[in-house]
């Protein structure tokens, strides 16, 4: 992990320097260049994202169809992902290459503002560029409060803090998440079900997360969840609109994804 | 069947997050002792004053044991309830978030004075290992996120507490009122020296400061290009120190820099001066320097990588040895002459505290001096080798 971690430090530290000795600035700089760098593949996650809710109504019925034939449901999804360029591991790959980077990320911030002196002393040695030693230590205040530090819930800018890390993980959560959708048969979906609880839960967990953790992670958070939220407006502002690979539902089915399937069919 | 798909949506909802829960275990470093253990000798090295964690103990230096506890007549106390011999082992049952990492301060014949991590003193009774006040009484009440992160210096009537965010605060000795307080832009992260009535203070903004001991006027102040975590020391009028500007600095008593010298990381711990006029120092890279000081300047006598990791330990003069203690879980003892490895020591954890020699005496019955080695190791909290041969004597386990 060092190989990352290190470069991400250094780069922390030399941002800070050149930011006026301004760690929030160095923080907000540092999430917003790693998050542009990586734009290239939370791309790619969401647009794989996007195709695979778009063939889900196809592949249920396939799943119906093939329910007894393993062998043959596997060709038949194969099928379904060629035939409309659908990557199935399309969505994970990226996340998976991006998780050690925000891993990274995240614990460069916690080296950065080191609070003790094991903390101090294990940021020696990180620093990959000569000259940033004497950034050491970082200046960890910030509006009256300590960076390093969880928030004291008694001042009123960190309870506001803790409500933009729970605001803005909410918003990101609901900007990547797809929509709800209802089975074929008019059911509700388990795996839509669970998504809409976890959009419930995961910014509470955040908001926990934020009161025990430092402020400066707070910041990150706040900062990363703003860059995902514009970074999937983006998208979706600049998608095309969605192809039509869905069937028609069955009779009385109220199903909201199923309506650009049946336009499709007409204009067929 | 309404409730059959409520449980499998929360199983589902559960399972994501242990995942992430599990996610987020591994993006968070594993939680760090603040600081490193002290060690101390009482009464001569007749007993081992061990603080680390939440808890103080003694230590019998014959076979690293722990020190009994004695009533008036010399017996020795034993538990009513168990019919076990109680030990002298201090610990705050109220407040586990306090802990110790300090030397104590010997307030009178039978009490000790413990500061915290938390910047609270506490008055101990040595009879009984009883703490006389568990909420501790809060030096420098003004933050609430500054800490004492260095030893306490002691004077007949004032002690001087380092703290980690901002100052170094003297208080009275006989109520722990305050006297006088110094600010530096950031922490004072070492013990400050006092010689002559000037206190020195080291920060971590860099500089190192003279103050008048006695009422904190700032005498002269000077820049060490980078921050500076270690205690001076001084000799025939010269003050040496490193900083982590990656330099080890000679400094004579009216502020000016007589000698600087370049090593290869950040100094961390004070520096070793023999009686030949011989310093030696480690780096955070690994690397033993050692120095002639005598005269104005600096001269390099050798300097080589000793250690895969950071030295942070203040070296240790042992006649024509010089022992050295890593984060690598070593511990080497050079050739003063050279610095040509000896012989090595290994160890289960990484070695940050200062070591100690613990010399026999009439009350102290050990052959042969030697050299304690704290680790942030449990299984080896402090280890006992013979000073000479580097032969293993006994281990402490925390």
């Amino acid at each position: 992990m060092d190989f990352i971690l290190n470069p991400f430090i250094t780069l922390v530290t030399f941002l800070y320097s050149v930011l006026g000795n301004n760690m929030v600035l160095a923080i907000i700089v540092f999430t917003v260049l790693v998050r542009l760098v990586t734009y290239p593949l939370t791309a790619q996650q969401l647009r794989s994202s996007k195709a695979m809710q778009q063939v889900q109504p196809k592949m249920k019925e396939l799943q119906e169809k093939y329910k007894n034939d393993r062998e043959k449901l596997a060709q038949a999804q194969m099928e379904l992902y060629r035939e409309h360029g659908v990557n199935p591991v399309g969505g994970c790959l990226p996340m998976f290459i991006q998780l050690p980077i925000f891993i990274a990320l995240y614990q460069a911030i916690i080296f950065a503002l080191a609070a003790t002196p094991t903390q101090l002393l294990d940021l020696s040695g990180r620093l990959l560029l000569p000259g940033l030693d004497s950034a050491i230590p970082m200046n960890n205040s910030f509006l009256g409060m300590n960076l390093s530090q969880p928030p004291n819930t008694g001042n009123p800018i960190a309870l506001a803090i803790i409500g933009l890390v729970v605001v803005t993980t909410y918003l990101q959560f609901k900007m990547t998440s797809p929509a709800p959708q209802k089975k074929t048969d008019g059911k509700p979906d388990q795996g839509a079900a669970m998504t809409q609880s976890m959009g419930t839960i995961m910014p509470v967990m955040y908001g926990f997360f934020a009161l025990s953790f430092s402020i400066g992670l707070s910041i990150y958070f706040i900062v990363s969840n703003t860059i995902g939220i514009a970074q999937s407006w983006l998208m979706k502002r600049n998608q095309p609109p969605a192809t039509s690979v869905v069937t028609a539902p069955p009779a009385g089915a109220r199903d909201k994804t199923a309506r650009p399937a049946k336009r499709a069919a007409k204009s067929k | 069947m309404k409730s059959r798909l409520m449980a499998s949506k929360y199983q589902g909802a559960v399972a994501v997050l242990v995942l992430l829960l599990l996610l987020l275990a591994s993006c968070v470093p594993l939680p760090l002792d603040p600081r490193w253990a002290s060690v101390s000798l009482v009464d001569n090295g007749q007993e081992i004053f061990f603080a680390s964690h939440d808890h103080v103990t003694l230590i019998d230096p014959v076979d690293g044991s722990l020190v009994e506890l004695r009533d008036s007549s010399g017996n020795v106390r034993v538990d009513s309830e168990t019919g076990n011999a109680l030990t002298w082992r201090v610990q705050i049952q109220a407040n586990p978030a306090t802990v110790f990492y300090y030397q104590p301060i010997t307030i009178d014949a039978n009490t000790l004075l413990l500061p915290s991590f938390s910047r609270r003193f506490y008055e101990v009774d040595v009879e009984a290992a009883r703490i006389l006040n568990p909420e501790g009484r809060l030096i420098n009440a003004d933050t609430d996120t500054s800490y004492i992160v260095a030893n306490v210096l002691a004077t007949d009537d004032t002690l001087y507490v380092p703290l980690s965010e901002g100052d170094v605060t003297a208080v009275n000795r006989d109520d722990y009122s305050e006297r006088w307080k110094f600010d530096t832009e950031f922490g004072v992260w070492a013990e400050p020296l006092l010689v002559d009535g000037v206190l020195y203070v080291t920060s971590l903004d860099h500089f190192l400061y003279a103050l008048d001991a006695d009422n904190g006027d700032m005498l002269w102040k000077i820049d060490l290009q980078g921050a500076v975590a270690s205690t001076p020391v001084y000799a025939d009028g010269y003050l040496y120190v490193g900083s982590f500007g990656r330099k080890l600095f000679k400094i004579a008593s009216d502020g000016t820099i007589a000698a600087e010298f370049e090593v290869k990381n950040w100094v961390w711990g004070s520096p070793a001066l023999a009686s030949d006029n011989m310093l030696y120092v480690g780096d955070a890279s690994g690397w033993v320097h050692a120095l002639d000081v005598s005269g104005r300047d600096m001269r390099l006598v050798w300097e080589r990588q000793v250690a895969e990791r950071a030295i942070r330990a203040t070296p240790l003069v042992a006649d024509d040895k010089l022992v050295v203690a890593s984060r690598d879980h070593n511990a080497y003892w050079l050739s003063r002459d050279d610095g040509n490895e000896l012989f090595r020591r290994e160890l289960v954890g990484e070695v940050l505290a200062d070591m100690v020699v613990v010399e026999p005496g009439e009350n102290v019955n050990i052959p042969e001096p030697y050299v304690l080695i704290s680790t942030m190791a449990n299984d080896e909290a402090l280890v006992a080798f013979t000073l000479e041969s580097g032969e293993r004597r006994w281990a402490y386990r925390h």
